[in-house]
């Protein structure tokens, strides 16, 4: 079975510096792919890259089948990439629910939009999320107000009314208490029934509760893959990531 | 449409007290409904037609405020070059209304005849006819929008940059009819003999019938940018003003939408100046000169860029202010208006709406002082 | 098309572009520092020649002692712009454009109410008056005048900030204001000091046109656009804002030399479009935000 998602022999270079060296991926569908690394791994740069924030210097990327590289961002998100950053960004100035119906993004086309003034099943879909994400008091409130773990939830919230095929989740956790974090990776395990998802996270606890498979970078390379037991028993993961991590 | 809007209110309005009328849809109809029904009062009760024709430009105006509310204050483009539009549309009118008077035996305007050309240049070929000289005086312009703005925000020049750009292409179009005197009259311009006819129709300046004219048009120019402003599309353009990038990972176009906003506003500006020659009967490069476009952002501004009515609003007291006081005060008042401009640049970026915001939010306050400490609905359950 | 009215052409281009380089000059030290977008530069172009009007005419002052003492004048009256307004919008680019476009009806106006609408003109020493000819060029002396001082300004600019301590400073806070501010540098006052800077340079630029044209409320209206293109095509850099003000002040002679001056001006403003449209970011400056 091919993957819903295949990188191959990726690099990107800013100026001289090579941030992602030749790394390569397979995500299968329907699985929870966990991305871990140290910091300046380039796992960030790497979602840039998938959903066409920054161009590639070369390597390929297809999603379902169809080259994606180097695609526009819009396009991208078409196609059923939808991405939470790890900087939340959420749109400050719009309230919670206008957030959400603008991520509600099945019709695009912005002469049709001119024309539509209610988007049919939006009320359900956002009583839905919103009940998930702990956010229906909310909805009335501007974004920009929201603290820090509700931004983050407004953020989960926005991609999954996009309904994508595959979701891209920088960080998503950060900041989080620890209810909210348990939640979370119930959710994530409820949500793989459907969709597939790539998480990029430094929380090992967490990695542990929710990863199918886990990839580990390092230096813009692919270290390792596999499960959890097996990337742990790895010595040079050990080495880079999991050493530096009790050190610290 | 008046009544209809008006009666629905009435019954929604008295369920939803609490909030801020400001906010709430219906009360905003209700807004513009009255405001147009003032302005509809205003041909019985004036019976000078000089007034009424300076309160038609004065519509004018109120048309152009509208174009930069909805681009810059909906859209969050600051175009500084909406003189291009207004300029293009009133050029393609005055060669309407100039063609209308000549004759076959005399085809050829005294512009040209004045500047050693003989014939018709091809550039005036569209504008012997009234009809295709109309679709060309709105349709150039609009056309020049949807391209120019395809190609920049294509490129993703936005914010800043895309004023300046504005203004350079402003700057470039107001040379290039200064220096094509033969085409465009240079300097001096052009001065159609006679008003638009309309078929056997005459719309006299200084008659009723142009004022109507430009009411509709503003009217119907409102109505339409209202509207967008509360579709889908709408609201996906309030997002793009918010975070653009942000927008794009959702799966839109921020280019299209962009360029669309910029494309209808532009529209607004053309169908502007068209009526604008219309109730002066005259153009210049004057029209397309950079104070006059920036005068157009100093109109939403100080009215408030964030609401199309008081963007319309704020073209009239300061347009009105500044004819009523007159060419021997027009220092001193441009004086205070740049004043009163950094003071609102500075400290009221919605502009007098904001005033009328926070004397609405008070009012709607005062008289739920007990419910307002406990919102009535669904209360906050704490998340922990 | 002889040899000789293609090179007078060349030598006129020059002078042109050092017109637009001295105009620019102010702005691009404002706008490459604190990227704030200055629509005030033609009036303090302007506030620049009324001030050596008003020492040359009530007090007697000599023309050449004219343009420092203008950009005293103008430099402290920029001061007083930034401490009273500028400071408080320096995180809102498109608010700064439109405020200072304020201040600049508020200058204009308020110098026309106190000076009137009518001309007044600066006197030149005697030689400055004459013309000097290269044999097969002809050029006036004040023009070469002003390629000089515009020349010494570009050097005396280039020493400030690649040679000195706040030049190291400003291009630090230009870099990353929080980074500078971590080392102990006061970026608020970095700012300060550049606007100061920037709006002395007009004042010089005005003492300068005043010659060049008469002096009026609104003479400097005519130099902000194209002042602004070449910083913008510039990308904001001293170096930039020279090349792009040589280029064009070198085709605008040429382009004006096959046709005329009007034409001439539409085609650059056309060209600096596409230019743009290509390199939003001008000609020196990096892309590229993080997020
Ligand atoms: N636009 C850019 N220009 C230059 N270098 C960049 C750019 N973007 C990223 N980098 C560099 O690429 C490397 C990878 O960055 P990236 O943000 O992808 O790391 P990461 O794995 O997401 O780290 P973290 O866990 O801290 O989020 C870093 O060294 C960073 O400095
Ligand atoms: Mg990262």
């Amino acid at each position: 079975m091919a993957g819903l998602l295949e990188i191959s022999h990726l690099c990107k270079s800013f100026d001289t510096i090579k941030v992602i060296d030749d790394f390569s991926l397979e995500v299968t569908e329907g699985t929870l792919c966990c991305l871990v690394g140290p910091n300046g791994a380039g796992k960030t740069t790497t979602m840039d890259l998938i959903t066409g924030r920054i161009k590639p210097t070369s390597g390929k990327i297809t999603f379902a089948g169809e080259d994606i590289t180097g695609a526009d961002e819009h396009a991208i998100a078409r196609a059923g990439i939808g991405r939470k950053f790890q900087v939340p960004a959420v749109l400050r100035d719009l309230t919670v629910r206008e957030n959400l119906s603008v991520a509600y993004s099945r019709q695009t086309n912005p002469f049709w939009n001119l024309c539509r003034f209610k988007v049919p099943g939006l009320e359900q879909k956002i009583d839905e999320i919103s009940t998930l994400a702990d956010l229906t008091h909310r909805l009335g409130e501007k974004a920009g107000i929201l603290s820090h773990g509700e931004t983050q939830w407004l953020e989960i919230s926005m991609v999954l009314m996009q309904e994508p095929r595959l979701m891209l989740m920088d960080e998503p956790i950060a900041g989080m208490t620890e209810g909210e974090i348990e939640k979370t990776a119930r959710i994530f395990k409820d949500l793989r029934k459907s969709t597939t998802l790539i998480v990029v996270e430094h929380d090992m606890g967490f990695v542990r509760e929710i990863a199918d498979v886990v990839t580990v970078m390092h230096m813009g390379t692919l270290l390792a893959q596999g499960s959890l037991q097996e990337i742990e028993a790895d010595p040079r993961v050990r080495s880079v990531y999991l050493g530096e991590q009790e050190a610290a | 449409m008046n009544a209809k809007t008006s009666a629905k209110s009435v019954g929604t309005n008295s369920k939803t007290t609490m909030g801020n009328p400001y906010h709430n849809k219906t009360a905003q109809w209700i807004a513009y409904t009255l405001f147009f029904l003032a302005l509809a009062a205003i041909p019985f009760n004036v019976d000078d037609d000089f007034l009424l024709n300076q309160l038609a430009t004065y519509g004018v105006y109120g048309m152009l405020a509208l174009s930069i509310s909805l681009c810059w204050g909906f859209g969050g483009i600051l175009n500084l070059g909406q003189g291009i539009a207004f300029g293009l549309g009133a050029y393609g009118m005055a060669m309407t209304m100039q063609m209308q008077t000549q004759t076959a035996e005399n085809p050829v305007p005294p512009i040209m005849l004045n500047n050693g050309l003989d014939y018709l240049p091809f550039l005036w070929w569209p504008f012997q006819n009234t009809v295709s000289g109309l679709i060309f005086a709105v349709g150039i312009p609009t056309l020049f929008c949807a391209v120019f703005g395809r190609i920049m925000f294509k490129a993703r020049v936005s914010g800043a940059f895309f004023a300046i750009m504005t203004l350079a292409m402003l700057s470039a179009f107001y040379t290039i009819i200064l220096d094509q005197q033969a085409y465009t009259g240079g300097v001096n311009g052009i001065t159609p003999p006679s008003p638009l006819q309309l078929g056997s129709f005459q719309i006299d300046p200084y008659s009723p019938a142009a004022y109507w004219t430009v009411f509709f048009a503003l009217l119907i120019a409102t109505v339409i940018a209202k509207l967008i402003t509360q579709s889908s599309f709408g609201l996906v353009t309030q997002a793009i003003r918010d975070d653009a990038e942000r927008v794009r990972f959702l799966g839109y176009s921020v280019s299209s939408y962009e360029t669309t906003i910029y494309t209808i506003s532009g529209l607004i500006a053309a169908v502007a100046g068209c009526l604008w020659v219309m109730v002066v009967q005259y153009v210049s490069p004057a029209q397309l000169d950079v104070g006059l476009s920036i005068s157009m952002v100093i109109w939403a501004a100080i009215g408030g860029r964030m609401s199309l009515l008081w963007a319309i609003i704020g073209a009239f007291l300061i347009q009105g202010g500044q004819s009523y006081l007159g060419d021997a005060f027009l220092s001193t008042w441009l004086l205070i208006l740049g004043g009163f401009f950094i003071i609102v640049v500075r400290f009221l970026p919605n502009g007098l709406a904001s005033l009328v915001e926070a004397g609405l939010g008070m009012l709607a306050r005062k008289p739920k002082e007990t419910s307002f400490r406990e919102p009535s609905g669904v209360k906050p359950v704490p998340s922990e | 098309m002889d040899f000789g009215s293609v090179l007078n052409a060349l030598i006129l281009g020059v002078s042109i572009a050092s017109i637009w380089l001295i105009a620019a000059l102010g702005l691009t030290i404002i706008y490459g520092a604190a990227g704030v977008i200055n629509m005030a530069h033609g009036a303090l172009i302007m506030l620049g020649a009324y001030s050596s009007y008003m020492l040359q005419h009530y007090i007697g002052v000599p023309y050449l002692l004219c343009i420092p003492a203008s950009f005293v004048i103008v430099a402290i009256i920029g001061l007083v712009l930034e401490r009273g307004l500028i400071q408080y919008l320096y995180d809102r680019p498109l608010d700064t454009l439109l405020a200072t476009y304020g201040v600049s009806l508020v200058l204009v106006q308020g110098v026309r109410l106190i000076f009137g609408s009518d001309p007044k003109y600066l006197a030149v020493p005697e030689i400055f008056s004459s013309n000097i000819s290269l044999g097969f060029a002809n050029i006036s002396t004040f023009r070469v005048v002003v390629i000089a001082v515009t020349a010494l300004l570009v050097l005396a600019l280039w020493i400030l900030f690649y040679k000195t301590r706040f030049g190291i400073q400003v291009r630090a806070v230009m870099q990353n204001k929080e980074m500078a501010a971590s080392f102990g540098i006061n970026s608020s006052r970095i700012y300060m000091m550049t606007f100061a800077l920037g709006a002395g340079l007009a004042g010089v630029a005005g003492s300068l046109f005043g010659v060049l044209n008469i002096v009026l409320p609104t003479m400097g209206d005519s130099y902000v656009v194209q002042a602004f293109l070449m910083v913008v095509a510039g990308g904001g850099t001293l170096a930039g804002t020279v090349i792009a003000s040589g280029f064009t002040g070198e085709l605008q002679s040429v382009f004006a030399f096959i046709t005329n001056d009007t034409f001439a001006r539409f085609v650059i403003f056309l060209l600096i479009v596409v230019f743009l449209r290509f390199r939003p970011q001008g000609l020196f400056a990096k892309g590229g935000v993080r997020r």
